[in-house]
């Protein structure tokens, strides 16, 4: 048995002065995430989970509970106010992904992790050609070869289902579930280990969000990826995810295997989240 | 009518109330000791307290400020403006110069201890006891691929330069070459990228393992930066796109005769292209050395 790929400890985020009584405050029990007595919006509190190997995992919560935010950490792009996340990759897990100087923690992006943001906006630059954004991972990899960035970038766009004649055209021009695809793509280039996907479907079309989903379920288990996958939609999460944790107000009310959760959820607002879903 | 200089001495100012070349002494050892941080990170640009000079910035103000802080009673100043001594600029600044130092300058790049440029390198080798000082619109090469400046010097701090290549890799997408064409980027010492200035591909070359010492000054952008003798400087170059000079085939100067300058078009009388050496004083030692000959 081999050990989790990744191990987030108390991983928690707070957004303004902090004061002894923002853990208490805030929370599902309370109803908020902001501190009553210090006004510090407390975005994450106390937040652990394990990802083992070729898992995923699926984290659900409405607007605000806090899920984008474990994302965004765990990928650096926010750095946590307290909390560990060992990392396989960084340093054989000995010490927190969140202690990297800039150099690791670019190492950790380019070689490690691809992120898929909900608005392709952030994750591609839309002034660069569709090519180009993939590109751009593999030559932060030192990669120097134009025809091998090209045959590169051309399988895996491909592989996303976007026609390799508009390689080397802006996806700025690209319809929104063709920039999410090419997303998909830049993201998988330098095969990460851990994919990262903050709401990789919605505000696509129901045809095309489908596609999508079946798009990475078949990546996934095709390179046996180890995979968190963030999403309000619960169809998402039973589609994907092996095991979920449920958020609420910055805290994790439940987590277990996802068809438990599903079929039989023991808190409250899970059970709420189910029946609402149906 | 009255000549500046009229002007200057009826207010009772003399060319002798300015320092020795013109900067003030404490400028002077600021920007030395500014130079030597440069040649001590080859590549690195140092930010200076660029001074007010006779001419506006971005009109060679880097390049004279680093020439007047170099000179001294035993050098020799050789100006040149594009490849030509008798530019207006390189012509003003010769004479800024001597005025202000006393010393005597030159037009053969052979003579001169320390030559200020604009836009080329001389054609002739220079030697361990030349410095060149080439004047530097732009210093941040990533200027063009991200426009905060703090940005570019984390990436600079990072050697974080993948919006670097992507631009080439766009460029070759789009054009099927790099299209740089004067100020192609350079990795300096295998660690910065540095932006030669606008000299043509033709001198990228010649600052790689020079024996010479290579001083860039941005006066208006208050940077120095250096390559020092024996540096590698290698162009930024796809494997299989590898960098090339100015292709000359065929083609020699109209003047001199030489096939192995760059050259620079115009239009003849008769309406016909014709190519000149853009160094002058290496276009006049070819031709002497042929009249000689003949």
């Amino acid at each position: 048995m081999t050990g989790p790929i990744l191990s987030v400890s108390d991983l928690s985020v707070i957004h303004g002065n902090e004061c002894p009584d923002c853990r208490t405050s805030t929370g599902p029990e309370v109803g908020t995430n902001t501190c009553a007595s210090c006004g510090a919006v407390v975005a994450c509190t106390d937040v652990s989970f394990d990802v083992y190997p070729g898992q995923v995992l699926g984290i659900v919560g409405e607007s605000g509970s806090g899920k984008s935010t474990v994302l965004q950490c765990i990928y650096q792009d926010l750095a946590p106010t307290r909390g560990d996340a060992l990392f396989a990759e960084f340093e054989q897990g000995d010490r927190s992904i969140w202690q990297a100087n800039r150099r690791q923690r670019r190492e950790l992006r380019t070689y490690s992790m691809g992120m898929v943001y909900q608005n392709p906006r952030q994750g591609l630059n839309l002034l660069v050609t569709a090519g180009g954004n993939i590109a751009e991972r593999l030559l932060a990899a030192d990669w120097r070869r134009v025809e091998d960035i090209r045959d590169t970038a051309s399988h895996f766009l491909n592989r996303t289902e976007v026609p390799i004649n508009r390689m080397d055209d802006f996806p700025a021009f690209f319809s929104g579930g063709m920039q999410q695809r090419v997303q998909i793509a830049k993201a998988l280039a330098n095969n990460p280990t851990l994919m990262l996907l903050d709401e990789p479907t919605t505000g696509l079309d129901v045809s095309v969000q489908a596609g999508v989903l079946d798009l990475l379920r078949e990546i996934q288990s095709s390179k046996g990826m180890t995979v968190i996958v963030v999403s309000h939609d619960l169809a998402v999460i039973r589609l994907l995810a092996d095991r979920t944790l449920v958020m609420r107000h910055g805290q994790v009310v439940e987590s277990g295997l996802t068809d438990q959760i599903l079929e039989d959820p023991q808190h409250s607002y899970t059970q709420l989240l189910v029946n609402s879903a149906a | 009518m009255t000549s500046v200089r009229q002007l200057v001495q009826d207010a009772g100012v003399s060319a002798s109330a300015y320092s020795y070349g013109f900067l003030d002494e404490t400028a002077k050892r600021e920007i030395r000791r500014k130079t030597l941080k440069a040649i001590a990170i080859p590549g690195y640009q140092v930010p200076f307290g660029s001074r007010e000079m006779p001419v506006s910035r971005g009109w060679g103000t880097g390049g004279m400020q680093l020439t007047l802080s170099l000179v001294g009673p035993d050098d020799v100043v050789k100006v040149i403006d594009q490849g030509d001594d008798a530019g207006v600029n390189a012509a003003n600044i010769r004479r800024l110069v001597e005025r202000t130092t006393g010393l005597s300058t030159t037009l053969e790049t052979a003579m001169a201890s320390i030559i200020q440029s604009r836009h080329r390198i001389p054609e002739e080798a220079l030697r361990s006891d030349q410095i060149l000082v080439l004047q530097v619109p732009v210093p941040e090469p990533l200027r063009n691929v991200e426009r905060r400046v703090s940005a570019a010097r984390v990436m600079h701090a990072e050697r974080d330069y993948s919006k670097m290549w992507l631009a080439l890799y766009e460029d070759i997408v789009r054009r099927g070459e790099v299209s740089f064409g004067a100020g192609y980027p350079v990795m300096v010492h295998g660690r910065y990228i540095m932006a030669p200035s606008p000299i043509p591909r033709w001198d990228i070359p010649l600052l790689n393992q020079s024996d010479a010492l290579y001083l860039f000054g941005a006066g208006r952008e208050k940077r120095i930066y250096a390559v020092p003798p024996h540096t590698s400087v290698e162009p930024l170059q796809f494997d299989d796109y590898p960098f090339a000079v100015e292709d000359f085939d065929g083609k020699s100067c109209a003047r001199c005769g030489a096939n192995d300058t760059f050259l620079e078009e115009s239009i003849s009388e008769v309406g016909m292209p014709r190519f000149r050496c853009s160094d002058t004083a290496h276009c006049d030692k070819v031709l002497e050395s042929r009249e000689v000959g003949t």
